[in-house]
């Protein structure tokens, strides 16, 4: 049993992790100096498949205010968007959404 | 001189001197060298399976960390751990694009299908990045300043060299991109 004590605490978090799968996560893009705005838009458009519309307004924002919560949903989901953006160059972070409400 | 790129109907087709392809082909290598992991494939043959690896740690270079940065703010924990199970599969990501990128460039004419142009954009932009970090780009102003950079004539040190080449891959970037963009409007 002792084998066991360990990994309790790592169990008892996912278990309140899975009682709570509303629990939104979101995905956000930090703007740089580097990345050109008309390549963020492109990969707002290709990888979420946004329209050209929401795509400038995201880029934009980006842009402005130095990041914009692109997807929300999943963590996983929002992970595997973290990491597909890495891809692109963007830099992207997942974190628990809550502040927009 | 380069061409900037065009969407036609065969895809993007673009022009390149030997000179900016042999550049490009530098440029591409170098980055490769830099995503190499330092160590083998984990020898653990499921660790290996699911690209875990637990020897991954934050990358020293702030180049190669930007090429690879964290995915969690204000959680070292939770950013490292998260790295031990992406980062190896983003380096290989990442050389798929440059390597796909530098064997394009050893045919003569440069005609790229959106696959191909979207490994070309996400390479070019991977140079960018890492330019951008030796320039020390942390700013629009000091964008502005490397800009400024445009005659070749200026090349008399390792900043004003490496300033023109950014902002010949920069110009390349941004043409190829509009090239793109213009091939999503038209398939919509």
């Amino acid at each position: 049993m002792s084998v066991s004590t360990a990994p309790e605490t790592v169990r008892e978090v996912s278990t309140s992790e899975l009682i709570s799968p509303d629990i939104p996560w979101e995905l956000i893009v930090w703007n740089d100096p580097v990345n050109l705005m008309s390549y963020v838009s492109y990969v707002f458009q290709s990888y979420f498949g946004y329209s050209e519309a929401k795509a400038a307004k995201l880029m934009l924002q980006v842009h402005t205010e130095g990041k914009s919560a692109v997807a929300h949903g999943a963590k996983e989901k929002m992970e595997a968007h973290a990491v597909a953006m890495h891809g692109f160059g963007l830099w992207a972070t997942v974190q628990k959404g809550g502040n927009r409400g | 001189m380069a061409k900037a790129f065009s969407a036609g109907r065969r895809g993007i087709t673009g022009y390149l001197e030997p000179a900016e392809r042999d550049l490009l082909r530098k440029l591409f290598a170098d980055i490769i060298t830099m995503l190499e992991p330092e160590t083998p494939a984990h020898e653990d043959p499921l660790a290996a399976l699911i690209g875990l690896d637990m020897d991954v740690q934050v990358p020293v270079d702030p180049a190669l960390l930007r090429l690879l940065p964290d995915a969690v703010k204000e959680d070292d924990d939770a950013a490292l751990e998260f790295r031990q199970l992406t980062e190896r599969s983003l380096r290989e990501t990442k050389i798929g694009a440059l390597r796909a990128a530098s064997m394009a460039l050893d045919s003569e004419k440069l005609v790229l299908d959106p696959e191909a142009a979207k490994l070309w954009a996400m390479a070019l932009n991977d140079i960018r990045l890492v330019l951008a970090e030796r320039l020390e780009i942390r700013d629009e102003e000091d964008a502005e300043r490397v800009h400024e950079v445009q005659d070749w004539g200026d090349a008399e040190d390792v900043d004003s060299y490496l300033s023109l080449v950014y902002n010949f891959v920069s110009w390349l970037q941004e043409s190829l991109v509009q090239a793109m963009l213009a091939t999503l409007q038209r398939a919509k």
